[in-house]
């Protein structure tokens, strides 16, 4: 019967040391690193979409100003070489436009290399002057990589119906 | 312990090793319970935490999972959302087996009226799924998000062209199989 207490002392000292390890399983690994990586390029590409979906026309250069901060590689270089074309567009047509993603899905993700493909819908409304506005509704699949400053768009397909 | 007690011992004046083994085993007991209950605590704290973590969602980190479900919802869309003006039966079929619940439900308010007017109008519907992701998955539930291109064709001759859809799709794993839930357009 003297036993008992120091029995249990064990048992307990044992569950603690269990649960300690389940803690320290729970914060480290693989699996948790991975989701997190996920759930950033997630977030990444649905601020960046929406800001490459969105523009302001009282406002353009700062609006193709966070086009190219929502950006790298490819898909920057090329918003850069056509931005003054841009410009002149948005400011001819004077149009406004603000882009929301309704969902996006990561499709797939390289940790290693640090990319990712995601789908997303977006839903924009265009303010054409003197008119109404319009909502349009665009599918797109991007890819995406990971820079210094995180995750980034570095290329963007729009996929209309029939597109492969 | 009572005054009683203590007087009691006071008055028999118990050796000094017997008064000292009775509180030693109530002081491991108490340690024991103590442990115990960190331990305890610690544990709801772990599990507390893993449903709030990022890795509660399985999407893409449990890349065998997410294949299954996007195979799975892409194969009861394409079935469920074809259909032959000859053979609706084989699509009401599918829909029985492939959908629950809510969607089961929406699928046969839309499917009443495609039924009534498919074999008359020698309709034909073929749906594709060009793109689908998972965006949450924990358990046996997951979501996803789907882009369809549709064609039909009526009396045989093309009806429309291509048309695209996106599906915000709910799904449940029952028996190893991934069965739809709720569909909203996204």
């Amino acid at each position: 019967m003297k036993r008992v207490p120091y029995v249990l002392l064990a048992l307990s000292v044992a569950f603690l040391a269990w649960s300690c390890w389940t803690f320290w399983d729970m914060r480290q690994g693989e699996p948790q690193d991975m989701a997190r990586d996920r759930d950033q390029a997630v977030t990444a590409a649905k601020n960046q979409l929406a800001a490459l979906n969105s523009m302001d026309a009282k406002r353009v250069d700062q609006g193709l100003q966070s086009w190219l901060d929502s950006s790298t590689g490819p898909l920057h270089d090329e918003l850069k070489r056509t931005r003054p074309e841009s410009r002149q567009k948005i400011q001819k047509a004077a149009t406004t436009a603000n882009g929301k993603v309704v969902d996006a899905a990561l499709t797939a993700l390289d940790r290693r290399s640090g990319s990712a493909r995601v789908i997303a819908t977006v839903r924009i409304e265009v303010t054409r002057p003197g008119a109404a506005p319009t909502v349009e509704r665009k599918r797109y699949d991007a890819a995406l990589a990971r820079t210094a400053a995180g995750w980034k768009l570095k290329s963007l397909t729009a996929l209309p119906a029939n597109a492969r | 312990m009572t005054t009683d007690t203590d007087t009691a011992e006071a008055e028999v004046e118990a050796p000094p090793a017997a008064k000292r083994r009775v509180p030693r085993h109530r002081l491991v007991l108490a340690a024991a319970v103590i442990v115990a209950l960190a331990a305890g605590g610690l544990l709801a704290f772990t599990e507390k935490q893993r449903g709030a973590s990022p890795s509660a969602n399985r999407a893409l980190v449990d890349a065998e999972a997410t294949a299954k479900a996007v195979g799975d919802v892409s194969n009861a869309l394409v079935k469920v959302l074809s259909y032959q003006h000859g053979d609706v039966a084989a699509t009401e079929k599918a829909a029985a087996q492939l959908l629950e619940g809510k969607a089961a439900g929406q699928y046969r308010a839309l499917y009443g009226q495609v039924k009534a007017q498919a074999p008359a109008q020698r309709l034909t519907l073929t749906t594709r799924v060009v793109r689908a992701g998972v965006t949450r998955l924990s358990g046996d539930t997951a979501h996803l998000l789907v882009f369809l291109d549709q064609v039909s064709t009526r009396n045989g001759k093309p009806a429309g062209g291509t048309a695209a859809a996106q599906l915000a799709i709910t799904a449940r794993l029952r028996d190893g199989q991934w069965r739809i839930t709720e569909i909203r357009s996204s």
